[in-house]
């Protein structure tokens, strides 16, 4: 009996495999086959790989995810959970090899998603779109970081990954030090730099940041981006047209920043603190402002326990650096195409997306009304008003690959007094031509 | 540092003659190399003290007061997260695995290579040697995709013996040269004695010269092992699966995008350094032998 029931189940896998295997062949090709026809995998595997911690709002939402897939289908689900600087590190050799992942998430952007695309290390996902109709669930700016063209260059082209979140970064401030000292929340321009002077004459250094990494580069954006508009976005982020290095809004920006630097506004500290540093001073108590993503509001609910701390975007401004969150791709070798579409199009479902909202994600398919958190709908808000001006421009560190690091050595500069305003324009210049030129 | 400033030139020289004289007060230059030999240990000992205070803090309470600062109250949060989210007994057994394999078929190739190279003395041997150490020199971000497409065709990713060849290779060639130029030097005397008494080259090398350079043997042994402990770049290459990491990697996985949770971190490095200094115990009088390794008696 026991030999009669195993030769059965073989069988029936032997069978499924068969079946998988041809309509993967033409899913990828032509017409809307890949859907599911019976919805029956028992015995089948997908292996999912993330790197998301198991306590953050993605890493929670997935789990619900991987759960009603295993329910629906029959099949079962091997989680690789592993780090982001891994994958960076090896996904172009790993999604082309036997030990590919039938789907992961990825670093969208055009030096990563972008490059996996172009190198046809990932799988286009046009058919897929169509059949679960994924495109009118992302808005305009999310599924910008979706699509790369044959260049690898995101906004055009076929879609490549789907994103289950976004992103952005606003003004975290604590409201117990503008309190302490009769200063107003400030709500322009104008009254950001009489707060911040306001704070250094009580001794206090107001705004928090890192140039080692990321969260000066993005002030950095920021700043230019509120003397900018859309098509210097396109210019700067989709190659356009030339961006001028010595055009208002990079002035403003790095000028500005100079400026800050010598009226003590920012520490001459922020050339050596790391990201967490930055982080950390704004959560002690120390510092007052601190300008970085989304990604810090899970952290600062949990952490920040001797004052109320609020949120706010950007004063005047209305683009703001932010985009889709990093994206589920199918790699070229993955075994179970078919199945890694209906894992993604079940993270897309209204359950999934609003307890990724509930634990402090910014969902991109959520019906808001099913978000009763009070924290977490302050933050949806927030991100509502940037999609309502179609705020959303991406980070300045995407150009090139390596304008990251570029950008943070110019920061440091800026931050110890070594290079002018004028000086770093035209470092940042060199560092963006020299890869951007040959693109346009 | 007072004792430092005292003493601007401490010429050992001087109080050679007197060691023995264990009544007598210690000398200056005594006094600064203790104070130095404290103050180097204290170095030493600070990043395990950082460790300990940190890894028994909250997020919260880490989040709140300085990285010197006691915990406000023992908290194994960052332990227990570390245990229950990571597979450590099975990263810790790879790592031993790994290593143990690496250090043992590398000596065994270093001995049988040098033996050609240096009691062989075969035509070349400079050359020969300088190719060997080439596998050294050149850096591993060249061997990365090479290596992987090799791996792919074998079907050895994220299998152990895909990192034990690679290093076997990699720390073999570094032990073909210590080993080549010391039995270069092996003296010519024992060999014909040995060929006197009927002895074969194989039975040379078993009975005569491994027993005489067991000394250096060990310590190659030791130095493999924690090198190939330490690596990182190549196995982040190779093994993929979770259940295949090593503990280096195992810890990189703590690590997040743009947020670490650093108590965590600390504590599952804390624990990551219990082997090794189990290890160091083990092995310390080896690893102080080192020092004089490739030198014979």
């Amino acid at each position: 009996m026991k030999y009669r029931i195993t030769a059965a189940t073989a069988v029936l896998a032997a069978g499924a495999l068969s079946l998988t295997a041809c309509s993967s062949g033409d899913g990828g090709e032509g017409g809307a086959s890949g859907a599911p026809a019976d919805g029956d995998y028992t015995g089948e595997t997908l292996t999912v790989m993330h790197y998301e911690g198991e306590e953050s709002a993605m890493g929670k939402a997935w789990n619900l995810a991987i759960e009603m897939f295993e329910e629906e289908t029959g099949a079962t689900v091997d989680l690789q959970t592993t780090a982001f600087e891994d994958l960076n590190a090896s996904a172009q050799q790993l999604f082309d090899s036997s030990d590919a992942p039938d789907v992961s998430e990825y670093n969208k952007g055009n030096g990563t998603a972008g490059q996996l695309a172009a190198t046809g290390v990932i799988l286009p996902l046009d058919d897929a779109y169509e059949t679960y109709g994924w495109a009118d669930k992302l808005s305009a700016g999310i599924d910008t970081i979706a699509k790369y063209d044959e260049n690898g260059v995101m906004g055009s082209g076929s879609w490549y990954g789907v994103p289950n979140y976004g992103e952005f970064v606003f003004l975290y401030f604590n409201q117990d030090m503008f309190d302490e000292y009769g200063i107003e929340v400030p709500t322009d321009e104008a009254s950001l730099e009489t707060a911040m002077q306001a704070f250094v004459d009580e001794g206090v250094t107001p705004l928090t940041t890192s140039a080692q990494e990321y969260p000066m580069g993005q002030l950095w954006y920021q700043l230019a981006l509120s003397q900018a508009d859309r098509s210097w976005v396109d210019a700067y982020q989709l190659y356009t047209e030339a961006v001028d290095w010595a055009g208002p809004e990079v002035s403003y920006a790095s000028g500005t920043l100079e400026d800050w630097v010598n009226a003590g506004y920012i520490s001459k500290d922020a050339s050596g603190m790391t990201a967490e540093d930055a982080g950390l001073a704004f959560i002690n108590g120390d510092a007052p402002m601190f300008y970085s993503g989304s990604w810090w509001y899970g952290r600062m609910l949990e952490d920040v326990t001797d004052f109320e701390f609020g949120i706010t975007n950007w004063p005047d401004t209305t683009l703001t650096p932010g985009s889709g969150g990093n994206i589920w791709v199918v790699p070229v070798e993955s075994k179970q195409p078919e199945l890694a579409e209906i894992f993604i199009d079940i993270t897309m479902r209204p359950e999934v997306q609003a307890l990724l909202g509930e634990s402090g994600g910014l969902p991109v398919a959520a019906d808001t009304a099913d978000i009763t958190d009070p924290d977490a709908q302050k933050l949806i808000e927030l991100f509502n008003e940037v999609n309502d001006r179609d705020g959303l421009s991406f980070y300045p560190d995407w150009p090139t690959p390596t304008f990251y690091g570029d950008l943070n050595s110019v920061m440091q500069g800026i931050v110890n007094g070594d290079v002018t305003a004028d000086e770093a324009n035209t470092q940042l210049m060199d560092y963006y031509e020299s890869y951007v030129a040959d693109l346009r | 540092m007072t004792a430092v400033a005292q003493a601007p030139a401490p010429a050992p020289s001087t109080d050679g003659k007197d060691r023995r004289n264990k009544a007598r007060p210690r000398t200056v230059a005594e006094w600064v190399m203790l104070t130095l030999a404290v103050l180097g240990a204290l170095a030493i000992v600070f990043p395990m003290l950082l460790l300990l205070l940190n890894a028994f803090k909250s997020p919260q309470d880490y989040a709140n007061s300085g990285p010197l600062e006691l915990p406000q109250a023992l908290s194994f949060e960052g332990i227990r997260t570390f245990w229950e989210t990571q597979n450590f007994p099975r990263a810790l057994w790879n790592s031993i695995f790994i290593s143990t394999m690496v250090s043992i078929i590398a000596v065994v190739v270093s001995v049988l290579n040098s033996f050609a190279i240096g009691i062989g003395r075969v035509r070349g041997r400079t050359w020969i040697v300088l190719v060997f150490l080439m596998a050294n020199l050149v850096p591993q971000e060249m061997l990365f995709d090479p290596l992987f497409q090799l791996y792919d065709d074998m079907g050895l990713l994220s299998n152990p013996w895909s990192v034990i060849l690679t290093f076997v290779v990699i720390q073999s060639a570094f032990g073909t040269y210590l080993l080549s130029s010391l039995l270069g030097t092996f003296p010519k005397e024992i060999l014909e004695a040995a060929s006197v008494d009927g002895a074969t080259r194989w039975r040379t090398l078993r009975s005569v010269i491994v027993p005489i350079v067991r000394p250096t043997l060990s310590v190659l042994m030791v130095f493999f092992f924690i090198w190939t402990w330490n690596e990182f770049l190549l196995p982040l290459a190779f093994l993929n699966t979770s259940d295949s990491l090593t503990v280096p990697l195992l810890l990189e996985q703590l690590n997040g995008e743009r947020q670490t949770d650093t108590t965590t971190l600390i504590a599952g490095t804390l624990i990551s350094i219990i082997p090794t200094i189990i290890f160091f115990l083990i092995f310390q009088r080896t690893l102080t032998r080192g020092i004089t390794a490739g030198a014979v008696k």
